[in-house]
């Protein structure tokens, strides 16, 4: 059983610790009294995997057993998240695979010949036929691609079903197959609290119209955090939509968390605690950061992307989405949640080298800013580590360097934010023109581009923690970019504390969140 | 994009020459757990390894530390008595000590011992727990109790006598410290003898942190008791505070001279460690030390007092 996650005091015998920067990652001397955030070792994986879909299938949670909703004749599709998850890609056969198969078995013993695989992308880029192929396996990808294993298309006028709005007046509009179906499956992997639940479906199935409700300033600065769903105005609207959508169509979903085990054991040391190291630890991290320093930066994201995660599964729950959530959601505060008491001045994160939004792609500065203001602002639970009006402190290079298939849009974004850097003043004037242009959307359905729209989106995602701080610095960050986006770049930490002197004074209390594995602040 | 060299300075910041990190204090109690993975040392046990052994210490061993140090050995004849197993029990300051108390017992007990090491400190590494397997005999013991079995009661049964520091660890200050119970406990499971040893100057010679004595060759002394052995109406814990006695006993014969040494016990005046507070028996000057907050620079003074000199007496005075 792994340990639980702790608060480490720095003190003179703290050896330096691990810091995330994009592609690479260093070690860094903190200074003494700062306080670290570890997340809880990695819980054991369930060993008969097999066995514990079965049984979750077999046995739901709120629903009939998974073969009694299945009947010869009717129409079901089953729905999988995206490439977005899980971070980094898993080790095949990927869960989702395992999952599908068993609901296929059931399908083809009820006699269920009307079957549809979508992936769940929403406004991201089309998954690839390989990026198919490796989410739901060889088998599943032969008898089903491409007419019936695709990705959702959000401007499809065709393929959407307006099914209502909410009471509080929101458009819930999802792809029409799964509207018009006897029952959504849907296969879920969750890596963070704020996946799964309503989400889901009500996200990853649905249109612009339908997002705009609540992927918009000011529900995300009222969504406190995201990651913590009773308290994230976003999921409450989540959940709105999935009430409309669920008084019309049945969905049965399967939720599946994951242990701590992102990196594979070579490279083992970005996941023990620094003082643990052994001499092979050590070796493997001079061998791996001098490569990595020496390699081109083609090469190096080459490698970093095709890096696999060794995922454990550490439970699988099915059932109706309001009753399987919970399950599924004390899991993930079991394998992340640590309790922090009290907030810092200075919050320190080194940023990794992937996001939601840059698979097999390249992280470009807007999606650093929404890694890092967005994601990893947002792992708390309570209140954030920083307090308001508090420094955070990210450690990335932000080179300024944007993937042409698959952010076209982020590269106008990028010449918008020379005009301003407010969200609210970049929804307001800008939005709807992004959302609506017709070569975005052609690209977003023709090509593997990221709708029009997304780069609004990862902006607004840094909304609450950009009212909520008062600078943000990027160590190592490249000036210009770093300077375009509003923040300010440091070449070290020694330079950005003294940066963040005239805001939180010479003695400022820090925490770093060591991140990843991923860790879940319980602050109080 | 930092160079090897800064990469190398951040990497060994903070580790000692094993690449071993202190535990931060405030992730000591979620220290990690034995994995099981315990080194084998039974190699070292058998003929050809002892024959090996035998030669290091007494070709190599031991002409270095006796040409490094002064030594000086008293007590050796108490130890015709034994005949069997019987734990050593000795007061700890330095890594001296063990090669020290190697080089004063006679070769057929040698021959025949095991050395208790700390297994988070000699065994975390391999290279280091196979050398101070092979040139000591040294078997692995748990300080914190926590990882499980030791083999001492193993080794015991299967004839072979064992050194033990039951302090636990080198002193910090060369005080003596308390005794935990595991060498008495194993004296009463097994009805074996202990082997008091009382080392006087190492912790002045060679202390934490030195990994060569100090020049000079400074004299550094091995008393050696009887054995005792426990009473069929002594308790363990009892058994314990006689071991204690003995040892501060022998330590205070520096001082005070055997007799002084008998005398300060028999009153009870040997100021004796509890827990894990310190106690130094008596001072140089004669007088027992009852004050268990005297400054740590006293503490460090009176351990790195030489033993007095057995030269032959100066007669006539001035």
């Amino acid at each position: 059983m792994g340990r639980p996650g702790f608060v480490l005091d720095v003190d003179e015998r703290t050896p330096p610790l691990l810091m995330h920067e994009g592609e690479g990652f260093r070690l860094e001397r903190l200074p003494l009294g700062s306080r670290v955030i570890y997340p809880p070792e990695s819980l054991p994986g369930i060993v008969d995997l097999e066995s514990a879909i079965r049984h979750a299938l077999l046995h739901p949670h709120g629903s009939d057993p998974l073969p009694q909703l299945l009947r010869r004749g009717m129409r079901l599709t089953i729905v999988f998240d995206d490439l977005s998850l899980p971070l980094p890609q898993m080790r095949t056969p990927d869960i989702r695979q395992r999952v599908i198969e068993q609901v296929l078995e059931l399908a083809a013993a009820a006699g269920v010949d009307d079957v549809e695989l979508i992936a769940a992308n929403s406004l991201h880029r089309r998954m690839t036929p390989a990026e198919l192929k490796r989410a739901v396996g060889e088998r599943v990808f032969r008898a089903f691609h491409p007419d019936h294993l695709r990705n959702h298309d959000a401007e499809d006028p065709d393929d959407l079903a307006h099914l209502g709005t909410t009471p509080h007046g929101e458009d819930v509009e999802i792809n029409r197959r799964a509207a018009e179906s006897d029952l959504i499956v849907y296969v879920n992997i969750t890596l963070t609290a704020m996946n799964g639940g309503s989400k889901s479906v009500a996200v990853g199935l649905a249109s612009y119209a339908s997002l705009r409700h609540h992927h918009n300033v000011h529900t995300l600065r009222h969504s406190r955090s995201f990651n913590d769903p009773p308290h994230s105005a976003m999921h409450q609207s989540y959940d709105r939509m999935a009430d409309v959508i669920g008084g019309q169509v049945p969905v049965f979903t399967i939720e599946t968390t994951l242990n701590n085990e992102p990196f594979p054991t070579a490279l083992r040391f970005l996941t023990r605690r620094e003082w643990e190291w052994n001499l092979t630890d050590q070796a493997s991290y001079l061998a791996v950061k001098r490569s990595n320093d020496l390699a081109t930066g083609k090469l190096r994201r080459r490698i970093w992307q095709a890096t696999e995660a060794p995922y454990g599964i550490t439970g699988v729950h099915a059932g109706a989405p309001t009753q399987v959530h919970p399950h599924t959601l004390a899991a993930v505060h079991h394998q992340q949640l640590t309790e922090v008491q009290g907030q810092a001045d200075v919050a320190i994160f080194g940023l990794p080298y992937i996001c939601p939004y840059n698979v097999n792609s390249i992280m470009n500065p807007i999606l650093v800013m929404s890694l890092g203001l967005g994601y990893f602002f947002n792992l708390y639970r309570g209140k954030p580590i920083v307090r308001q009006g508090g420094v955070a402190i990210f450690y990335h290079p932000m080179p300024h360097e944007f993937h042409p298939v698959h952010h076209p849009s982020y590269i106008d974004f990028y010449e918008l934010l020379a005009e301003t850097t407010d969200p609210v003043m970049l929804e307001t004037k800008y939005e709807k023109q992004f959302a609506t242009d017709p070569w975005y959307t052609h690209l977003y359905r023709t090509s593997y581009a990221y709708h029009g729209v997304h780069p609004f989106y990862m902006w607004y995602w840094g909304a609450h923690a950009m009212q909520h701080l008062a600078d943000v610095i990027f160590v190592g960050g490249n000036r210009s970019t770093t300077a375009r986006l509003g923040f300010r770049a440091a070449s070290s930490l020694a330079d950005a504390l003294e940066l963040a002197r005239d805001t939180v004074g010479a003695n400022p209390e820090i925490s770093y969140l060591h991140a990843p594995p991923m860790v879940l602040a319980d602050v109080r | 994009m930092s160079g090897l060299r800064d990469d190398l300075r951040l990497l060994r910041h903070g580790r000692d020459w094993r690449g071993r990190s202190r535990v931060p204090r405030s992730a000591q109690r979620w220290e990690q757990p034995d994995n099981g993975d315990d080194f084998p040392t039974a190699w070292a046990r058998t003929a050809a390894a002892v024959a090996l052994r035998s030669a290091l210490q007494q070709a190599m061993l031991k002409p270095v530390i006796w040409s490094q140090t002064r030594p000086v050995v008293h007590g050796r004849e108490y130890l015709d008595s034994i005949r069997g197993p019987a734990v050593f029990v000795a007061n700890h300051s330095s890594h001296l000590d063990t090669p020290l108390i190697l080089g004063a017992l006679p070769t057929r007990i040698t021959r025949k011992l095991a050395v208790g090491a700390a297994a988070d400190y000699f065994f975390d590494s391999r290279t280091v727990a196979a050398a101070t397997t092979l040139l000591f005999n040294a078997f692995p013991v748990e300080r914190r109790a926590r990882r499980g079995r030791s083999l001492a009661a193993e080794l015991v049964d299967s004839g072979w006598s064992l050194l033990l520091y039951p302090e636990g660890s080198r002193t910090v200050d060369g005080w003596l410290t308390g005794f935990k119970l595991g060498a008495a406990q194993l004296c009463s499971m097994k009805g074996i003898p202990a082997v008091p040893i009382a080392l006087r100057g190492t912790f002045a010679a060679m202390p934490r942190g030195r990994r060569w004595p100090q020049p000079g060759r400074p004299r550094v002394s091995v008393r050696i008791g009887r054995p005792l052995r426990i009473e069929a109406d002594e308790t363990v814990p009892e058994f314990r505070i006689r071991l204690v006695r003995a040892v501060a006993t022998l330590w205070a014969e520096d001082d005070l001279g055997w007799y002084g040494a008998l005398r300060a016990a028999a009153d009870d005046s040997l100021a004796l460690p509890t827990g894990s507070h310190s106690a130094l028996p008596t001072t140089a000057s004669g007088q027992p030390a009852q004050d268990d907050d005297v400054a740590s620079w006293r503490r460090i003074w009176e351990a790195t007092r030489p033993p007095a000199d057995d030269g032959p007496r100066q007669v006539w005075t001035d």
